[in-house]
């Protein structure tokens, strides 16, 4: 069956506010997607568009090639999962596991197995006679997926499901997630602002800010290479320094940053000779000792900070312009050495950094 | 004595006073129902007696009146509660100019006085050439008793969580069969209060319906009749009855209402 | 507006919404009051000349009050004496609200809570009727006071307005307290405790925080208690004497007694432009809106 999502050069506008500029994505079926932003970047609106709860403007919502304009809420093969998980108070688990089949008028034998199946998907099962108010956050969680899913939906919105669960569980049910959406093979759309969240769980993700998409790639990709400055500075961690573009030669950009003098990296988008650019080094790139064909920064170190698994050094370049880079080394590489004050000659490899053509800030 | 505990004393004291004025009406009136004289007092004392609640039972035209009263009140629950709910709707739901303007209009019957009230509905139904009786009264009363309930309902309504609606829509429900199986029920327990506050407001109203009773005759018209005319002991026993009546089922309420307030609090 | 109410009802309930809140805000709250101030300004007729050449729009029935210097002195007597019951009720729930708010456990509050909501689930009639019975002239007040040798004749509580005070206070302290208790349980307790450590004295206390966050609860409770007090019907008709009417009782016979609707509309609508103005006053006093009253 297909159940891909397809959003047709979709524009939201609510009055002036343009919420959505014109976006085209399509969303592959059985694909676990997400849209990843900030807060305020529009990503709940793609999903109350794909949902039903809001119109676009201009263009539409395709799902299974199906245009889905005039087709209201409750008529689209689709199925929420709320931020708050919006479970019925006044129901048991099974009533609640079971309203959607309930108001299609799905026999109560018929709505009693689904629900065992569902709850046993969900590895709760007998939880049918409970009130939703004796279940625990995780379990809250496990039934708003079972009801979900009650419905047979060709597609699972899901908006930042976790983001009231504690830590731990939150990574659990990551791995629940996916292994659910395995299990079923329906198409998943998920939004957060969590990139751990995206980045382990989704097959695709799409980077929002401001309304516009920034990038859709996969979690690696995304990672290694960000085609905007802001996809490069929201996921993961950063190190951006401003430049002007000098010279570019076979895909590799030289860049002049003041005092730091020329430094090189990949050339990533829209970058051009005599142009503001900037370059962007991870802090898990820097090296303390130089190897071959490295280029090196003189800086000092600001803090250590012992953080577990790694550390990290917050520094500044000796030279008057005062950069901040933070470099994160593993934690065997500690030593007493590394305390304030101490000049350090980090290294990167070329192809480690990016550059990106504009203001980081844009 | 410190000046702390003189104030402490203070207010132990105004507040006794204040219980005292609030409970001896309703003592005074339940002895004077047991005092042997023909007239409702407690002094002097003429020794206890059961015969008023005799001559109360005795008393054809109050049970008359006492039928009347629960008709009326019946007929304003029925109509009062529906557009009471359909304007705590209404409020939640619309945004937008022109809102503050029907609120006030909704508001006003409560902030206008009740023979008003009355008057106003005689006036316009009398060119309808309808006259006082117990059709008017329901009418009257329904006019402020629906602004109490929308006041009721829209407190809890207000409290609701809409995305439970939208979940519902989500999971194929129509806005129907949402608002049926979630919204109603979640209201319930408002609905519940709101009818037994019109029931009460409707029993025991006196300015308005005294303008709109024609000859039909309320039970709180007719003891208010009774004290000013023919006034015996009698009137004390209904007193006493009704009294008793009212505070079980407050107490009742009061009761049900906070094990519904602990209920909500849990989860 | 409909559409909002489409969008969440879907279109049948929406109608049935807005149909039933029509109804009910134009027959039964707006055109009555509205017809109510029309035949204000008609004259009395007989039935076969409403309509004819003497039907016209006229001042009379309003002159008929500032010609009638009984009427006139019962009005201003109403107003002034509902602003006397509001201020003593005032003064009376003030501290009961205070207390229950921020000074009893809330245990004890909600006992005492619980005790206030009781009489006050019972008829104001039979409320009324038993002052009737305390305060007569061979009552157990006069009694008591008496046996306590505070008097020596028996006072007549029930001749001037007195009772109706007495009467009307009870009456309508409820819908004072409730109004303030509500406001000023929502202040927070901190900042009494700052006022206090900040070597704030009670009275400066409650004057400069506790007041100034009550003022929509205090408003509402004014408000409320003077349009109950000015519109009574059945206290002063149960406590008051023959020479101390209300105006209520002057509006009431000219329906029921003088048959000259026109003029009782009339000073219906005088009655409810004083009680109109009562609120407007009160809500420019207080700083507060509509939406702030009867929360």
């Amino acid at each position: 069956m297909d159940s891909s999502v397809h959003l047709d050069n979709v524009v939201m506008q609510f009055g002036d506010f343009t919420a959505i500029q014109k976006s085209d994505l399509k969303i592959e079926s059985g694909e676990f997607f997400s849209f990843l932003g900030p807060s305020g970047c529009g990503k709940t609106t793609i999903l109350n568009m794909i949902s039903g709860f809001l119109d676009p403007t201009e263009g539409c919502v395709k799902i299974g090639g199906q245009d889905m304009a005039g087709v209201p809420a409750n008529k689209r093969p689709t199925s929420m999962i709320f931020q708050n998980l919006a479970l019925f108070p006044l129901m048991t688990v099974a009533e609640n596991i079971e309203f959607g089949l309930e108001v299609r008028g799905v026999s109560k034998s018929e709505r009693k197995k689904a629900s065992d199946r569902l709850l046993a998907l969900v590895a709760l099962e007998g939880s049918g006679h409970k009130k939703v108010s004796e279940l625990s956050g995780g379990q809250k969680q496990r039934i708003a997926i079972a009801r979900a899913l009650a419905v047979e939906p060709q597609v699972l919105l899901l908006d930042e499901p976790l983001s009231a669960l504690d830590l731990k569980l939150r990574q659990h049910m990551r791995t629940e997630l996916k292994e659910i959406q395995r299990k079923t093979g329906i198409t998943f759309i998920y939004i957060t602002h969590d990139q751990g969240e995206a980045l382990t769980m989704s097959d695709r993700v799409a980077v929002m800010s401001a309304g516009r998409i920034q990038q859709v790639a996969d979690p690696i990709t995304l990672y290694r290479d960000p085609q905007t400055a802001f996809v490069a500075s929201f996921v993961g961690e950063n190190n951006a320094i401003q430049g002007k573009v000098e010279r570019i030669d076979s895909g590799i950009a030289e860049i002049h940053c003041g005092e730091l003098g020329v430094l090189k990296g990949r050339v990533q988008s829209s970058v051009a000779i005599g142009e503001e650019a900037t370059l962007f080094i991870r802090p898990e790139h820097f090296r303390l000792q130089p190897e071959e064909g490295m280029l090196s920064v003189a800086v000092e170190i600001e803090e250590v900070n012992f953080e577990g698994a790694y550390l990290t050094l917050s520094t500044s370049t000796t030279a008057t312009s005062k950069q901040t880079l933070t470099i994160q080394l593993g934690a065997h590489q500690y030593n007493d050495d590394l305390a304030k004050g101490k000049a350090l000659s980090l290294s990167y490899n070329v192809s480690d950094a990016i550059v990106i053509g504009g203001d980081s800030n844009a | 004595m410190s000046s702390e505990s003189i104030m402490r004393f203070g207010v132990r004291f105004y507040i006794g006073i204040f219980f005292l004025y609030l409970f001896t009406p309703l003592i005074i009136m339940g002895l004077a129902t047991f005092n042997d004289s023909r007239f409702p007092t407690v002094s002097p004392w003429r020794g206890a007696t059961l015969k008023w609640f005799d001559a109360l039972a005795q008393d054809g035209a109050m049970w008359q009146a006492l039928w009347t009263s629960i008709i009326v009140a019946a007929g304003v629950l029925v109509v009062a509660v529906p557009i009471g709910i359909c304007c705590a709707l209404f409020l939640s739901t619309v945004q937008g100019k022109g809102k503050t303007f029907i609120y006030s209009l909704m508001m006003s019957p409560l902030l206008t006085p009740g023979v008003i009230v009355g008057i106003s509905t005689l006036i316009f139904w009398k060119g309808l050439s309808v006259n006082g009786g117990i059709f008017l009264t329901v009418i009257a009363q329904t006019t402020f008793i629906s602004a109490y309930v929308m006041l009721m309902v829209l407190a809890r309504l207000q409290r609701f969580d809409r995305t439970l609606e939208n979940a519902a829509l989500s999971l194929g429900a129509t806005q129907w069969q949402a608002f049926r199986r979630i919204l109603l029920p979640y209201l319930k327990p408002a609905i519940i209060s709101a009818a037994a506050i019109a029931f009460l407001q409707s029993f025991e109203n006196y300015n308005t319906t005294l303008f709109v009773k024609g000859y039909d005759t309320t039970l709180t018209v007719y003891i208010a009749s009774k004290v000013r005319t023919g006034l015996t002991p009698a009137v004390n026993a209904l007193g006493l009855v009704m009294i008793t009546i009212t505070i079980l089922l407050a107490v009742v309420y009061e009761w049900k209402r906070r094990k519904e307030a602990a209920n909500e609090t849990e989860s | 507006m409909l559409n909002q109410l489409k969008a969440r009802f879907g279109s049948g309930l929406a109608i049935g919404i807005v149909g039933m809140i029509a109804i009910w805000l134009i027959a039964l709250v707006v055109l009555p009051q509205l017809l109510m101030v029309d035949y204000s300004f008609r004259p009395n007729l007989l039935p076969a000349d409403i309509g004819g050449p003497k039907d016209t729009y006229s001042l009379v029935n309003y002159e008929t009050l500032f010609s009638n210097h009984i009427h006139l002195k019962i009005f201003f007597k109403t107003i002034w004496s509902s602003v006397l019951v509001t201020a003593l009720t005032l003064i009376v729930s003030y501290p009961i609200a205070f207390y229950l708010a921020k000074v009893a456990t809330p245990q004890k509050a909600a006992l005492c809570l619980l005790l206030l909501i009781i009489p006050f689930w019972i008829n104001e009639i039979l409320r009324t009727f038993s002052w009737y019975i305390i305060l007569a002239y061979k009552g157990p007040l006069n009694a008591a006071l008496l046996g306590l040798g505070l008097i020596d004749r028996p006072i007549r509580f029930l001749s001037g307005d007195g009772g109706v005070l007495i009467g009307m206070v009870y009456a309508y302290i409820l819908f004072m307290i409730f109004p303030i208790y509500n406001a000023i349980e929502s202040l927070d307790t901190n900042q009494i405790k700052a006022a206090r450590n900040l070597g704030a004295g009670w009275i400066r206390t409650h004057w400069r925080v506790i007041i100034p966050h009550a003022k929509p609860g205090i408003a509402t409770g004014c408000i409320m208690t003077f349009m109950l007090a000015a519109g009574s019907y059945a206290v002063p008709a149960l406590l008051g004497s023959p020479g101390s009417r209300w105006f209520t009782q002057i509006i009431y016979n000219w329906f029921f007694e003088g048959g000259n609707w026109n003029q009782g509309a009339a000073y219906a609508f005088l009655l409810l432009v004083i009680c109109i103005g009562f609120i407007a006053l009160v809500m420019r006093v207080f700083k507060v809106g509509l939406g702030d009253i009867a929360r």
